[in-house]
Formats: C-alpha cells, structure tokens, sequence
C-alpha cells in the first residue's frame, strides 16, 4: 500500500509554516527596491504586506464581527498612498472554515466559540464532489466560500472538502496513488474512486511513477477522493522535460496562460500570495532537488521571493497585485492550456494559494482560469 | 553520363555524413536527457517501452549504413556488399519517408527527430522531400563502379560542385538547418539568462560603485540578495555616521561592465538615507577588514554626487 516519505524542511522561499518570514522578506524588498530605483514608479513607495491570519477566516474590515478574532488577508493599506494595488473591496472575498450549522437561509461557519453567519442567496451554489445545494453540506465540512461581491455577509459559492494533489507520481498500487508535490511538501495519497477512473484515465493515461498528475477531489483525512482530471496529462515523463523553445527579443512585462491553484499545506489558508514558476535558481531551494528542473517548459523571466505581479483573471476581469510567496516547482514541469474561457496561449504562469484563487473569481473545482500577469509594476 | 556518373559517386560520401550526423545527434540527444522515451520521430507512435530499443535499432543502423557506404565505396567489398549496402539505405529512407507520413497524420505536432534535438520542427512536406530524395540517391548509387580519386583538376571542381549544389538543396528541405543557425547567434534575453551570484558579487567589487561606497559598508558578506528580471540586488550592512544602515546594489545582469544603483537605506525603517560627504582623498577609513579592503581602497575615488541620495555608475 502506497505511504508517504520523508518531508524535508521548508526554505525561506516558501510561505510555510514560517510565513511571518516570508512577509516581512516581501515587504523589505519591496522597499529596498524603491530605495534603489525611486523613480521608476513615478509614485511614492509602495509596501505590500501579506498578512498572516491567525484564524482561517479572511475577510476585510467592515466585515469583522465584534465577537470574532478574525484578520484580514486582503493586501492591507499601503504604507503610502498611489499603491497602484487593486481595490480588494471590490474583488469577491475567500472564507474558509468549518461547517457548523447550514440552513436553507444560513450558513454557519467556524470553529469552537469562533463562529460566523453567512447569508445564502437563492443562486448560491455549493459543491462537495459535484454540484449540490448549500443545504447538503454537512457539519463538519470544511468549506471554502467565496462572499458575494455586493454584502460581505452573503455566500455566493460553496466548496466543502475540496482538495488537490499536483505533482509527480511516484508509486501506484491499484486504484491509489503517492504523489510528490515537491520537496518542500509532503507526498501526498490520491485514491481514485471507481466512478471517476473513466473519466481521469482518459486525461491521464499514463498513471504511472514518473508522470505527472492533477487531480481535484474531495479531502479525507490525508487523502485526497480523485474525482475530476484537472488538466490534460503531458505526454512525457517529468524527468524527461522537451527542450524549451528559444526565446529572442524582449520578454514582455504582461504574460498570458493559466493560472491555477493549489492546497494551503503548510501556508496559513487564507494567505494571498502566488507561488511563481521561475524563481532565480541561484537563491537555491529544496524544491530544486526534488523535480531535478532548473528550467521550465515554457521559459519565464527570472524572479524572486517578494516580487509583486499583477495577476489578472481574464474570464472576469478582476485583477489585483499579489506578493511572489514561494516557488512552483511542479508548475512549471506542465505544458497545459486552460480553457476556461478560450484557450490560454501557454501553460502555467502562476500557481495561486486558494484564497488569491478564490477572490480572483476562480472556480476551484475547474482549477484554473485564463490569467495575465503582469512584471515589475 | 559522366556528369549523371559523377552525381552518382557523390552521393555515397553525402549519404554517409548525413547518417552520421543523424546517429551522431539523436546519441547527443539521449546522453542529454538520459533516455530515449521522450518519443520525438516515429518512434512517437509506439509505446514507451518500446521507445528506448527502437530508437538504439534506429542509430545502430544509420551508424552500421554509414559505415558500410565508406567501407564498400572503393574495391573493398565492392560487388555484392555494396550492393546490399546501399540497397539497405535506399530501403531505409523509403522507410521512414513512410514513417513521417504516418507521423505527420498520427501526430502532428510531433518532430521528425532525424537529428535529434534540432528536428523538433513538426513533420512538414520539407522534411518529406528530403526524406525521399534521399531516398532516391541511396538508390541510385546500386551498380556504382567503384569510387576512385578524382582523376583531374576538372573532376574535383566537378564533384565539389554538384556536392554543393546537392547540398544547397538538402539544406533547403531542412528544417534544422534554421534552427541550427538560430542557436549559433542567439543570445537570451536578460531576464532569463542564469548568472551565478558569485559572478554578480566579483563584478560588483570590481565596479566603481563599490570602490565609491565600499567605506561605509562593515560586512564583506551580503545580508540579502535576489533578483529580479534583469537585476539582481545585494545588500551590505553598513554604519553611516554611527547610525546603522545598509547600502543596496541593484546590479545589472550582463556579461561586462554591469551597469550599477546603489542607495544607502537605514536599516530600522528601510528608508532611503542621503550620501555622506567625503572630502576628496580623505576617504572615510573602510570598517571592512584590512586584507579585504586594502585594493578596493587604494583605488581612485570621485567624491562627486556622494551627498545625493542614489547613485548610479557604468
């Protein structure tokens, strides 16, 4: 029976359990840049902090229950006025949190003592493995909610129990699997359900070590249920990555391909954040070891911990400036397109934490949506 | 005749370079990625495991072809060997003229893989007319006379010509010949090159930003460094009139003479501190260790612009 291995330790590039770190490397860089080029912005110097939530609810200010022990994960204000950063009120707002109570009217989220009601409107929408009504979730469900754009107080779409698993297989037994998602985190067991196996194999026929996989599904315990294939499967090994084409001229600040998302791990859930394909690879990280990849498939600029991109949903046009918080290792092994809405023109551009996923307006159980990145705003 | 003759006896040294070169490449190509499953040429349309035995058939005979078209051009093996030899190459590119056919209909997204790297081209009707031109000139050289030295000036200009004329041809049915080119001029843009940060770090202390700000800096050891599309930023921690600071190098990545920015940051709020004023030849004494700083000190200063908040040197 597959098991999991050794984890290894997290570097400071990751926004890992140590993600306070990482923060504070975001926002000194930040300013240690300005420091340097003052005049590139043409505007006073901005910080973005991410900040770490102490619970697993995010939500903005005027949201903030008198009884609850909430913060905020939305980009707080700027240090200093013309950030050029999104309006988060305006974007759709992540929640996450255990399912205590639902009604056909409310919905109760939180923990011991720590709760908090969500209004549900006639449309909102829940998933648990498939399209369900809200009033079909069961306590103790741990669900992801995005709020309605309009009341801070209204669930909009629901999704209990939803989890991921992307990586490299590294052992098959039957029908389970043991998936590496890099060095920095721990493998993890997809099981796939009977029901689904028709529709997985047909996106991913080579279920075997060496391939990669991704795979949405619902969570139990520390498995993951594979349900739904959430990209095509790449024809080669990910030991064995093609050449990358050759790239000539100037790269282009903007960047367009698909954005996906991926499980918190060891990040606080509601971190805001993107995991970025090319990080420099001299800053060295354990990630680096792991999938034996210096380089993508698709060739990216260089960047680091604490760059700032601006990452744009092109199926709902919400944008907002989001902190380079950690490497995608696996990310960058995929030469996909998502097809959301049309088809991306490259592959894996930016891998969003859950909550940047969720308030970007991405639906999680599609697992990815169209995305422009934009460098060095 | 003696022209269609000396297009004939051509072919046979052409043909042996190309397989050569063919087995040469895809060898090149399996060393690099360590296995020969990648599945780029027919060999794509097969399992994977049958990809790695195929693919060793495929260079065994190319090399075995190549060698036998050498080896039986003159007297020796003259005959029937020859025969054989050039039958079997002949056979060969009708083969895997074949081959593309069904590849380019099977996969079309999916490289011809004659030589290895540089045919990741999808299967065009380029690389099928090659294919069966070779195909035809393998052929045409069954019932050759044996392959003699040129027997005057006029021969050798002869044969070089069609060989050029021959191989102008080829190089226009090639697609790897564009991308062979590509990659002997291309350079990569800025923000992917890979450069070493011991390599950023000499340049820096080489550079006259260094030589200028060295003084205020007390760690030979940066506190920080990243990078960031085409710079890359490095951190000293510094004292500035007793009064702890960091200097930030934001160095350009390029081979040569890096264009470098510096600021002087104070190290609590991060904000950006101005310059001190140095009097010309009284160099503020560098807290840096003696050994470390005794060449960057001796080198000559220019004090001008050192009140202002940033700097920038070539």
């Amino acid at each position: 029976m597959p098991s999991g291995q050794t984890v290894r330790a997290c570097c400071d590039r990751c926004a890992g359990a140590e993600g306070s770190a990482a923060a504070a490397i975001v926002a000194r860089r930040r300013l240690l840049k300005a420091a340097v080029f003052p005049s590139r912005s043409g505007q006073p110097v901005t910080v973005y902090q991410p900040e770490r939530p102490r619970s697993r609810f995010i939500r903005l200010p005027a949201a903030r229950s008198p009884h609850s022990s909430e913060t905020e994960a939305e980009p707080p204000e700027p240090a200093r006025s013309g950030s050029g950063f999104a309006d988060t009120g305006h974007l759709p707002r992540a929640v996450s949190g255990m399912v205590l109570d639902v009604s056909p009217q409310v919905l109760v989220l939180g923990d011991a003592g720590d709760e908090q009601r969500f209004t549900l409107t006639p449309d909102a929408v829940a998933w648990r493995g498939g399209q369900l009504e809200p009033t079909a979730l069961r306590p103790g469900d741990h669900a992801v909610v995005r709020l309605h754009p309009s009341s801070r107080q209204t669930a909009d779409r629901i999704w209990a129990n939803i989890g991921r698993v992307t990586g490299i297989i590294t052992e098959r037994s039957g029908s389970r699997l043991v998936v590496s998602e890099g060095a920095t985190r721990k493998p993890r067991v997809v099981a796939i359900q009977p029901r689904a196996i028709g529709r997985i194999q047909v996106r991913f026929p080579s279920l075997e070590p060496g391939y990669l996989i991704d795979i949405i599904g619902l969570r139990r315990d520390d498995e993951l249920d594979g349900m739904i294939p959430a990209t095509s499967q790449p024809a080669y090994p990910a030991a064995r990555l093609p050449t990358p084409p050759l790239v000539s001229g100037h790269v282009p600040d903007s960047i367009a391909g698909s954005a996906t998302w991926h499980e918190p791990g060891d990040e606080p859930p509601g971190v805001l954040g993107v995991c970025y394909p090319a990080l420099d690879p001299e800053t060295g990280c354990a990630e680096e070891a792991e999938s034996g990849q210096t380089d993508g498939f698709a060739r990216m600029p260089y960047l680091a911990i604490g760059s700032v991109l601006r990452v744009r949903n092109e199926c709902t046009n919400l944008d907002c400036m989001l902190p380079v918080t950690g490497c995608a290792p696996v990310a960058r092994l995929f030469n996909d397109r998502c097809v959301t809405c049309g088809t991306s023109p490259r592959g894996r551009i930016a891998d969003l934490t859950m909550a940047s996923f969720v308030a970007l307006g991405g639906e999680l159980d599609r697992g990815c949506f169209n995305a422009t990145i934009t460098i060095g705003e | 005749m003696t022209v269609l003759n000396a297009v004939r006896e051509v072919q046979i040294p052409l043909i042996a370079a190309l397989l050569f070169g063919a087995c040469g490449t895809k060898l090149m190509r399996a060393m690099r990625t360590g296995s020969m499953e990648e599945g780029l040429g027919p060999t794509a349309l097969f399992p994977t495991r049958m990809r790695t035995p195929l693919a060793l058939v495929m260079c065994v005979i190319e090399f075995g072809l190549a060698t036998g078209l050498i080896v039986t051009a003159g007297r020796l093996g003259h005959g029937a060997p020859a025969t054989c030899i050039r039958l079997g190459a002949g056979l060969m590119f009708l083969v895997a003229t074949s081959a593309l056919i069904e590849l380019r209909a099977a996969k079309p997204d999916v490289g011809c893989g004659c030589f290895g790297d540089f045919s990741t081209a999808p299967v065009s009707g380029r690389t099928l007319a090659r294919s069966g031109l070779l195909s035809v000139a393998a052929l045409s050289t069954i019932g050759l006379p044996a392959v003699t030295e040129p027997r005057s000036g006029a021969h050798l200009g002869q044969l070089l010509a069609i060989m050029a004329v021959e191989l102008i041809v080829l190089g226009a049915l090639s697609p790897e010949l564009g991308e062979g080119l590509i990659r002997l001029g291309y350079s990569e843009p800025c923000e992917l090159r890979a450069m070493s940060a011991e390599r950023t770090l000499a340049a820096l202390r080489r550079s006259k930003a260094w030589r200028r700000h060295s003084g205020l800096i007390t760690s030979y050891e940066p506190t920080d460094m990243w990078r960031e599309l085409c710079w890359r930023y490095v951190v000293f921690p510094a004292s500035c009139q007793d009064r702890a600071s960091e200097v930030v190098f934001a160095i350009f990545l390029t081979q040569r003479r890096p264009t470098i920015h510096a600021a002087l940051i104070d190290a609590v709020t991060s904000g950006p501190l101005p310059w001190p004023v140095y009097q010309a030849g009284l160099r503020r004494r560098s807290q840096l260790a003696p050994a470390l700083t005794a060449g960057v000190l001796a080198a000559p200063t220019n004090s001008a612009g050192h009140d202002m908040p940033l700097s920038s040197d070539l």
